[in-house]
């Protein structure tokens, strides 16, 4: 059952332009962060600083840099912007009311729009970190960011929550915008959260913004397996939490 | 001079990316102009947005201003 949802979603996130459109900016994005890396040092240069300040050679670590820089302050944003209706649009279209009355199951509308996103989520992010992992390896061949995969993998786990926030938000709300709104709230309760240092092994937040670390010292990651339980965790409390919700809503 | 130098060096990572923020901005462009009913603003302000903002134009317009009948 969830499956052939899932396959309904894929072709309508599809047809909406949603996923063509996401494609193009995370691969944007993948070519934008080691350009930036190249041409920081020349545009200083073209400044009138020039000669008074020594620049360093850009490294892959700037590039990578880059990469955590936009996924975790633009791209979870737009991603966030794009399929905050994902819930709410249909039951405002009434397009489930067939469905349901027929006996479809409204867990699993819930659980497959939460699939979906999880799915665009992994295939985005990845595309992106191809994107800037190939340019990286090409244009800045060094030895300073030794594990590239092992710093992205906790950005992928972090999608589990993403995907949840977004289901939950879109459920509980009625647009668009107020879907937005409190999926922007619980990114800032995060980042309030962050705030208190000793919470950093147990913030879902730590793995988008900790990347640099787990790059440049493979032992650093071990830390945060509790910001790994808890995201995943989260994410399907929100999503578990949306479904019994939308299980006594109005279609 | 110098400058030009710098656009030929990094041709590789330039190239791409003018193609893919022009592949955006014209995609968006035409669902303006092939849906002329957004959830609000006309159709000179969504022109407006989708050419002058790279990037957040298109995707606002999908996420915001593109009207209900697909």
């Amino acid at each position: 059952m969830i499956l052939i949802l899932f396959k309904k979603e894929l072709r309508e996130t599809w047809r909406t332009w949603k996923l063509p459109i996401m494609l193009i900016v995370f691969v944007i994005f993948g070519i934008m962060n080691p350009l930036m890396a190249k041409l920081t040092p020349e545009i200083l240069k073209m400044s009138n600083l020039a000669g008074k300040l020594s620049l360093p050679a850009p490294t892959s670590l700037d590039s990578w840099t880059q990469f955590y820089k936009n996924i975790s302050q633009i791209g979870i944003y737009l991603f966030m912007m794009i399929f905050a209706g994902i819930v709410n649009h249909e039951v405002s279209q009434h397009t489930l009311v067939n469905l349901v009355t027929k006996g479809l199951s409204r867990n699993a509308v819930i659980w497959s729009k939460w699939l979906i996103l999880l799915g665009q989520w992994l295939s985005l992010n990845s595309l992106s970190f191809l994107v800037t992992w190939g340019y990286t390896a090409f244009y800045f061949p060094d030895n300073h960011s030794p594990h590239p995969v092992l710093a992205f993998l906790p950005l992928l786990i972090l999608g589990c929550f993403i995907a949840g926030v977004i289901v939950f938000a879109s459920t509980i709300t009625r647009s668009n915008y107020q879907s937005l709104l409190i999926e922007i709230f619980m990114m800032i309760v995060l980042y309030l959260i962050n705030l208190f240092k000793q919470t950093v092994h147990y913030n879902p937040l730590s793995l988008m913004s900790k990347n640099l670390d787990f790059l440049q010292r493979q032992n650093s990651v071990a830390d945060y397996w509790p910001a790994m339980l808890i995201t995943v965790g989260l994410g399907l409390l929100l999503t578990f939490l949306a479904s019994r919700i939308f299980a006594h809503q109005r279609l | 001079m110098k400058n030009a130098q710098v656009l030929l060096d990094n041709w590789p990572l330039l190239l791409p990316l003018l193609i893919l923020e022009l592949g955006l901005m014209i995609a968006a462009v035409i669902h303006v102009l092939r849906h002329p009913h957004y959830r609000f603003g006309n159709k000179v302000m969504w022109l407006i947005v989708v050419i002058v903002f790279e990037i957040i134009g298109p995707v606002i317009y999908f996420a915001f201003g593109r009207g209900k009948n697909e």
